[in-house]
């Protein structure tokens, strides 16, 4: 089967995503647009990926995944992808520790709100999430890999918060992929030729129009509710996922 | 100016046993290490608060003689390791980076 990944989508927790984006609106728009894999990414937090669990987890034609996207302490944005509840909530729990002490005004800053199965709020993150985290990328790599996840620094064409904008450059590391943004062809960021990592795109959905704009296709012979992060790093290693940018 | 001698008059503590013979003819302050690989002058110290071992790399391909990390940011291992084995100075402050930068400009008579 073909699949179509979105590991890239903002829900109401982040301040800067739409108040529209509960767990439930997201699956069922990614649904209609067809995509078949999808990870909530929030910023630097998962405590809407429980409401997403629940949501998901009966519907046979999507599997989801679990999110967090870390601003580690150079401000480089980086996707840690994983494929159980149990993990994101464990990387959460480190998260929270390591963002610095500031918190959140929902008037200059945007919502930061976590939700249930039925879109009820069920409570709000005080701390403001999109801080630094103290913990370096390679700090953030070594615990998403050591707690079975998928670790890919973000949008990195980006001219703010990516690999190539904070580093100036790409570091030799056990990255599992690099995230290009749907806007990668257009940026005016030096993107090297060669990057030996494989490379993936994402939506960074922060309203419901933008669901479906970027993904990341590729073929999967095997169940989809057992696709997982081990399959997944043997999947981008072998096959050149497609890009897809509709935009 | 010696990278030691820069930290010993400004009482700032070198936490590596490297780079202490680098000689530091100038400075440059910034958290963003692609504006340091762009525009940080050979044989300056780095003004900086980023601890982690790819301001090394930086560094290292800047010419920088010596890394002055601000408001004690701590020094992980592979930054320490990775500042040891590019012979680069890791010198820790408790001042900020306005503070640092003033008071190695005085040193350095620039």
């Amino acid at each position: 089967m073909i699949i179509n990944a979105d590991f890239h989508i903002h829900s109401c927790l982040s301040p800067c995503g739409s108040l529209e984006m509960s767990p439930a609106r997201i699956i069922n728009i990614a649904i209609d647009k067809g995509l078949n894999l999808i990870a909530l990414s929030d910023h630097n937090s998962a405590k809407n990926c429980p409401a997403f669990y629940e949501l998901s987890k009966n519907i046979p034609n999507i599997r989801t995944m679990f999110a967090i996207e870390v601003n580690t302490t150079e401000e480089v944005h980086c996707l840690t992808i994983f494929d159980n509840l149990d993990s994101v909530m464990k990387m959460d729990a480190v998260i929270e520790q390591s963002l610095p002490e500031i918190f959140n005004d929902p008037e200059l800053l945007g919502d930061q709100v976590y939700v249930d199965e039925n879109d009820n709020i069920i409570g709000e993150e005080n701390k403001y999430l999109t801080g630094a985290s103290s913990l370096s990328l390679s700090q953030i790599l070594n615990i998403t890999h050591q707690l079975g996840g998928l670790c890919v620094p973000a949008h990195i064409d980006r001219a703010v918060n990516s690999l190539i904008s904070q580093l100036g450059f790409v570091p030799q590391e056990n990255f599992d992929a690099l995230e290009l943004s749907k806007f990668y062809r257009h940026t005016s960021i030096p993107i090297p030729d060669k990057l030996a990592y494989p490379l993936i795109t994402g939506s960074d959905s922060h309203h419901p129009d933008s669901i479906g704009s970027a993904y990341t296709s590729f073929d999967f012979d095997g169940n989809l509710k057992e696709l997982s992060v081990e399959i997944l790093i043997r999947l981008l290693k072998t096959n050149i996922p497609e890009l897809i940018i509709n935009v | 100016m010696l990278a030691k001698e820069l930290a010993e008059t400004l009482g700032y503590i070198v936490i590596n046993n490297a780079g202490l013979d680098n000689e530091i003819l100038d400075g440059y302050t910034s958290d963003l290490l692609s504006d340091v690989m762009g525009n940080a002058p050979e044989d300056s110290v780095l003004i900086t608060i980023q601890a982690h071992k790819n301001t090394v790399a930086v560094a290292s391909l800047a010419g920088i003689g010596a890394i002055i990390l601000c408001n004690n940011r701590e020094a992980p291992d592979d930054m320490i390791e990775a500042a040891t084995k590019e012979d680069i100075a890791v010198i820790k402050t408790q001042d900020n980076q306005f503070v640092a930068s003033y008071k190695v400009y005085n040193c350095l008579e620039l």
